[in-house]
């Protein structure tokens, strides 16, 4: 792997941390959504990451010095909904209200939603230091000459 | 021997191409900060570089990557340090600066040569 193989790890964090701070924002939007298409509250998602081996066609390999690969992507492995039983709140007049005027709102707490998107946002900054980091030394490399 | 095989040119080759393997370890361990089960990685640098100048001439750079002991692991069996990757990231960026500018040193030396010191 040369510097641009890194840009790509770089870049594969970026991409997973927007997509987790995405699944969070869904959440946070909708905390107070009663009715879904599949019927009853929406129910919170999780995402899971999980490594990845960098993409390497032969190109790169041919050009990769270091027999064995061991720096490792990132990413969205898998996104697992949260199956807490909903949080029933008595709202007789509510269109979702069962026959006890009892309605189901999702389970979802937007305090730990907002440290999880506050995480993601933190990471995605981190990763993108990195990106600068890498792009500078190639800069450097390019500049070898002149 | 021509002078781009000259010795010093060969050992700063080794150690860019080291710097920049450690740069990928950082890297991958930075995309992995919230990986459940993930390991921070490394090289003992000094280490390596010492075996790097030793080896034949053609044999393909390999360091031995290892993991690094000591750090506190969160209950997902994470134990990527934030403060740690970040003062490596700086350090491998001037690490790769000093290797770069030694190597524009020595292609100027050959170019005022070529160009009979003026």
């Amino acid at each position: 792997m040369n510097l641009f193989g890194v840009l790509d790890i770089n870049a594969s964090a970026l991409l997973a941390e927007r997509e987790r701070a995405e699944v969070v924002t869904s959440n946070m939007a909708n905390a107070e959504t009663t009715s879904t298409p599949g019927g009853g509250p929406y129910k919170k998602q999780l995402v899971v990451f999980g490594t990845e081996q960098p993409g390497q066609g032969k190109f790169a390999l041919a050009l990769s010095r270091f027999g064995d690969l061991h720096a490792r992507g990132v990413k969205v492995e898998r996104v697992v909904q949260d199956n807490a039983p909903p949080i029933r709140r008595y709202e007789p007049g509510h269109p979702d209200a069962d026959t006890d005027g009892y309605v189901s709102f999702p389970d979802i707490d937007p305090v730990e939603e907002m440290v999880n998107l506050m995480g993601a946002a933190q990471a995605y900054q981190l990763n993108v230091s990195a990106v600068q980091a890498t792009k500078a030394m190639i800069s450097e490399t390019i500049q070898i000459l002149t | 021997m021509n002078w781009i095989e000259s010795p010093t040119m060969q050992r700063l080759e080794h150690y860019l191409d080291l710097v920049t393997f450690r740069h990928e370890l950082i890297s991958s361990n930075l995309a992995n900060v919230d990986t459940p089960g993930y390991h921070t990685q490394d090289v003992d640098f000094e280490n390596e570089v010492r075996r790097a100048d030793q080896r034949l001439e053609d044999d393909p750079v390999s360091p031995h990557v290892r993991e690094v002991k000591g750090l506190i692991e969160r209950p997902d069996g994470n134990n990527v340090s934030l403060e740690r990757e970040t003062m490596a990231l700086s350090q491998v960026q001037l690490q790769y600066r000093a290797g770069v500018e030694l190597l524009r040193n020595q292609i100027h030396m050959v170019q005022s040569a070529i160009n009979e010191g003026k």
